[in-house]
């Protein structure tokens, strides 16, 4: 392709989004909406399953022993958790200990426990830490099956609950996002078609004198394609002040929840918006066109 | 073209048409309005294709062409309509460089080029006139000049003097004159008895869809 040949088909593309400017702005701000609720569905969905992840990272294994348990046989048993593949630490937690805890919960109701007088009904525990989430589902019933241990359990449903949430999320956002980008597409090759349709004696013509139907094409490809990075350009922008703004809200009030940080989250999700943005007007000016090429 | 037959739907448009036409050549096409000129026009460009037959312009099968080849048979081609087909907010100039510029030629070769055809057709001096501003006569030496300028092998007019009185008419065929003396072949649809008349070239006479006439220094045959 000439020089002359790229300068032309800027040159028109040009003047074309500027000669149906308020449709190119109509345009270019549903596609900014459209883009930016599949931007922050991308992010919340990104966000769970990255909560959830961290969470399950975080859980360990609670192995509660029988009441009848000597310190002997805790001593032992400490020492065959220690010795399992995987295990990372073993916290040991007395049954005076457990009770004590259980105190510092109840805070201010602590005379609660004066009810239960001398007794004390808290077995005696350990906290088991593993070094892979898929550790914990394999090693907590080979625990429960050891001498002496009553139960041994892990935080399973926050985890699982958490990951099903995220898979709706992103289930959700899909089906949304479909119809969002089928909209967007609606928009932009009707767009496509009125400048089209405003050039038709111009398209005859290139074809009487043989221009090729790539060369007829490329000006209304770009101007789709302008239409759609714009538009792209714009929802970024929100996203990015948007994502700005929750995460300094999250750090002063929710400090603990772990949220994925800005950088380089946003670069890539800034990246696939404008790809999606590009390839949808893209798509909506090729299919306007294949109409008005049958000449 | 070699035993042509067109139909529209259930209307037979041309039935057998076998015509040879020779490089160089100038040939109008006669016959009362829906005779079928104007399907003979379209199917030297493959604006439209035939039921059946074959035909072959500046020796490129034209039914079995491929359509990614049409853009270039039609370079060797210029057309011109009775109507024009300026556009509008475009200067002369502007009107003319389209045709180079679309079909991808250098810059530097097309302002020369087209400087030079608008001095053939004589309207330079209007050459940042919008189409608009220009007299039909006018217009239609543009139309011309835009056909001419990527030097085709064969101008195909459909009526090209049908909206002009018949002095810009006689200009306009003084255009055309010069373009065939230089060698390219013409074809041209004409209602125009007394420019048929006047040049004494090769006429096809149409009616009916078949040719019932071919003669080759030709009056236009019919009593208006």
């Amino acid at each position: 392709m000439s020089f002359s040949t790229k300068e032309y088909f800027v040159r028109e593309t040009y003047k074309s989004v500027r000669r149906n400017g308020f449709m190119s702005a109509a345009c270019i701000s549903t596609v900014a909406v459209s883009l930016l609720i599949l931007g922050l569905f991308l992010l919340l969905s990104l966000n769970t399953n990255n909560l959830a992840q961290y969470l399950e990272s975080q859980v360990q294994i609670s192995v509660y022993m029988e009441d009848s348990c000597t310190a002997d046989e805790l001593k032992a048993t400490e020492a065959t958790l220690k010795k399992l593949p995987g295990v990372v630490k073993v916290t040991a937690i007395s049954r005076e200990e457990a009770k004590k805890r259980f105190e510092e919960r109840l805070g201010d109701q602590k005379q609660l426990l004066n009810a239960l007088g001398e007794s004390n009904p808290f077995p005696a525990s350990f906290d088991v830490q593993v070094d892979s989430p898929e550790r914990i589902k394999e090693l907590t019933p080979k625990i429960g099956e050891l001498a002496k241990v009553e139960t041994a359990k892990f935080g399973r449903e926050v985890v699982e609950q958490l990951f099903s949430l995220s898979r709706i999320i992103r289930f959700g956002g899909l089906i949304l996002v479909f119809f969002l980008a089928m909209g967007t597409l609606f928009i932009i090759s009707n767009t496509i078609r009125l400048t089209v349709f405003a050039r038709r004696k111009e398209v005859t013509i290139m074809k009487y004198v043989g221009a090729t139907d790539w060369f007829i094409r490329w000006p209304f490809l770009l101007e789709g394609m302008t239409l759609g990075f714009l538009g792209a350009v714009v929802a970024s922008f929100f996203l990015d002040s948007v994502y700005g703004a929750m995460l300094g809200r999250i750090h002063s009030t929710l400090a603990f929840l772990p949220m994925l940080p800005a950088t380089p989250l946003l670069y890539y999700v800034t990246v696939f918006l404008l790809l999606i943005g590009v390839g949808i007007g893209a798509l909506g000016s090729y299919i306007s066109l294949r109409k008005f090429l049958r000449v | 073209m070699n035993n042509v037959s067109k139909v529209y739907g259930s209307n037979t448009a041309l039935t057998d048409i076998n015509v040879h036409i020779q490089p160089g050549e100038f040939v109008f096409v006669v016959g009362p309005s829906g005779a079928g000129k104007s399907t003979f026009i379209k199917l030297c460009f493959r604006e439209v294709l035939p039921s059946s037959g074959s035909i072959f312009v500046n020796g490129c099968d034209v039914i079995k062409m491929e359509p990614k080849e049409i853009p270039f048979m039609r370079r060797q081609l210029g057309i011109i309509f009775q109507d024009y087909r300026l556009l509008p907010d475009r200067t002369v100039y502007e009107n003319v460089a389209f045709a180079m510029e679309v079909i991808e030629t250098p810059h530097r070769k097309i302002k020369r080029r087209v400087l030079n055809v608008l001095d053939l057709v004589g309207l330079r001096r209007r050459a940042d006139s919008f189409p608009g501003e220009l007299s039909g006569g006018e217009q239609q030496r543009i139309a011309i000049a835009r056909a001419i300028v990527n030097d085709p092998l064969l101008v195909i007019a459909d009526e090209p003097t049908g909206n002009l009185d018949p002095e810009t008419s006689w200009d306009i065929m003084e255009i055309f004159k010069e373009i065939n003396d230089s060698g390219t072949t013409i074809v041209m649809a004409t209602h125009d008895k007394e420019i048929v008349d006047g040049m004494g070239k090769r006429v096809l006479a149409i009616e009916k869809g078949r040719i019932v006439r071919d003669e080759q220094h030709g009056g236009y045959g019919y009593e208006l």
